[in-house]
């Protein structure tokens, strides 16, 4: 199996170490490797049909600050040059236009290869599009890794929930804002717990898609899409941020048993990211960096997911388990 | 209709379950008995007993069976079940704003009880906190409410946090 990663930052190189940590595993079950054979970050590319060494792949990366010695200015001349049978889409997320990855998810798509995304923006901007695409191209398209991390949730629906009704989720989606607003519950202001989180490396510089709740509201949109067969896109989802979360606010809410979270909520009528009031021992009321659905559904009941909803490994996970889903899926023709 | 009723029957046995059996002789639901053994009134026991039953039609036929049977209805009365909202708002609102606010909300939605809470303002900024609990007969109500609120809210440039 021929895997070309696409974006080599933090996810893409814990990727290609989970690569690494399992081939023994890989191998064994499938009878054969798994060989990434082209990696491209947003200035360079490596391609190599034998096969690339993944821990030499990401010590140079983080050496050089490049991936390959090649240079490209079309990514999807790189992916036409590449033998590959699954591209893992990791780059950035650009929730205005898609970014690159949304190019390179539909090229791949378009060239009948299966694909795994992490990748937001194209998710959120033009879900049904590209499903109808794999579908039509009889490719296998999976990004259980876009929503919550490690935490699953859109697999667990899918698969797991097979047959259930479900009628809305409910969650904390953005880790980042759960932070800040932790922080908040001790005391502390929402300028100093966004400071914080900066240092710890939680949020990014420029906090905006977190803590206006856009990253939240990508989110949601994937999973009123891919979970509830909607067709709406990040700007249907009707958005509040935590900017406006005050001390007050959180000592009024503190004096009622209460605490403030950000929460994303999906259901056939409901699209919405916004703070909420949240009674304390609720597993939506949980501190710290975590994320957690709650999902309803007429059969099960409530089911809660607790996990990490960001990192170099933890999100490699999830993808990690689409690459499985796919090879087994493979394997079955 | 949820409907309680405190009623006196004789104490002798078979009494309790001869309450009851009416009840579900006019399609209801019994939702609560307390036999209450120590309110003794001319050899008469107190029941407390809460019920749902379809309409008012249902509930006269009721209390027609029950007096048939010689048994007291000393009170009865509806009771509603009743949901409950916590909101918070939070920017530039005074105690005439939330009032305003709470006027045309219920013109839109039925609301049992409203109970509104304000933070003092700082020094730092002009922004306040109220807390509106309300309470409401029906789910539909609270959607509404819900709804009025959030619109409310975005117009004025005001964060509305709501309960879940």
């Amino acid at each position: 199996m021929r895997i070309f990663i696409c974006g080599f930052g933090t996810v893409g190189q814990g990727f290609a170490e989970v690569i690494a940590r399992r081939s023994q595993f890989l191998e064994e079950r499938y009878g054969q490797p798994v060989r990434i054979t082209g990696a491209m970050d947003s200035r360079t590319y490596v391609l190599d049909r034998d096969g690339l060494d993944p821990l030499d792949l990401v010590a140079r990366k983080q050496r050089t600050g490049r991936v390959g010695d090649d240079e490209y200015s079309d990514p999807t001349a790189v992916l036409d040059a590449a033998a590959y049978d699954i591209l893992v889409e990791v780059s950035p997320t650009d929730v205005k236009t898609g970014g690159a990855g949304l190019g390179n998810i539909m090229h791949a798509l378009n060239d009948r290869k299966d694909v795994i995304t992490v990748n937001k923006g194209p998710l959120a901007l033009r879900f049904n599009e590209l499903i109808t695409l794999a579908k039509r191209n009889k490719c296998k398209f999976r990004f259980e890794g876009s929503v919550g991390g490690a935490m699953p949730i859109i697999n667990l629906c899918h698969e797991n929930l097979r047959g259930e009704n479900i009628t809305s989720i409910r969650g904390i989606f953005n880790g980042t804002c759960n932070f800040i607003l932790s922080k908040m519950d001790k005391g502390q202001p929402f300028e100093q717990a966004l400071k914080e989180a900066q240092q710890m490396g939680y949020a990014e510089t420029d906090p905006t898609n977190d803590i206006e709740g856009y990253d939240s509201a990508c989110k949601v949109a994937i999973l009123a899409n891919s979970v509830f067969g909607r067709n709406v896109t990040f700007d249907d989802v009707k958005i509040t941020g935590i900017t406006g979360i005050t001390e007050e606010a959180i000592s009024m809410a503190a004096s009622l048993n209460m605490v403030i979270r950000l929460i994303g909520e999906i259901s056939d009528t409901k699209l919405e990211v916004g703070p909420r009031l949240i009674p304390k021992g609720h597993p939506l009321s949980i501190s710290g960096t975590l994320n957690t659905a709650q999902i309803i559904s007429d059969l099960a009941g409530p089911i809660t997911v607790t996990g990490r909803g960001a990192g170099r490994l933890e999100t490699a996970s999830a993808i990690l388990s689409d690459l499985i889903s796919i090879m087994d899926e493979r394997s079955e023709v | 209709m949820i409907v309680n009723a405190e009623l006196f029957v004789k104490d002798l046995p078979g009494q309790l379950v001869g309450s009851l059996e009416p009840i579900s002789l006019v399609d209801g639901n019994i939702m609560g008995v307390m036999h209450d053994r120590e309110r003794i009134v001319n050899h008469r026991i107190c029941i407390n007993i809460t019920f749902e039953v379809e309409g008012q039609d249902q509930l006269e036929e009721l209390q027609r069976i029950w007096k048939s049977k010689d048994i007291i209805i000393s009170k009865i009365g509806s009771v509603y079940q009743t949901y409950t909202m916590d909101y918070l708002l939070i920017g530039d609102i005074d105690a005439p704003y939330i009032e305003g606010l709470i006027n045309k909300a219920s013109a839109i939605a039925k609301m049992d009880a409203v109970d509104v809470r304000y933070s003092s303002r700082t020094n730092r900024s002009s922004n306040r906190t109220g807390l509106i609990s309300v309470k409401t007969r029906s789910e539909d109500d609270l959607e509404r409410l819900d709804d009025f609120l959030d619109k409310e809210c975005r117009n004025s440039g005001i964060i509305y946090v709501r309960g879940v």
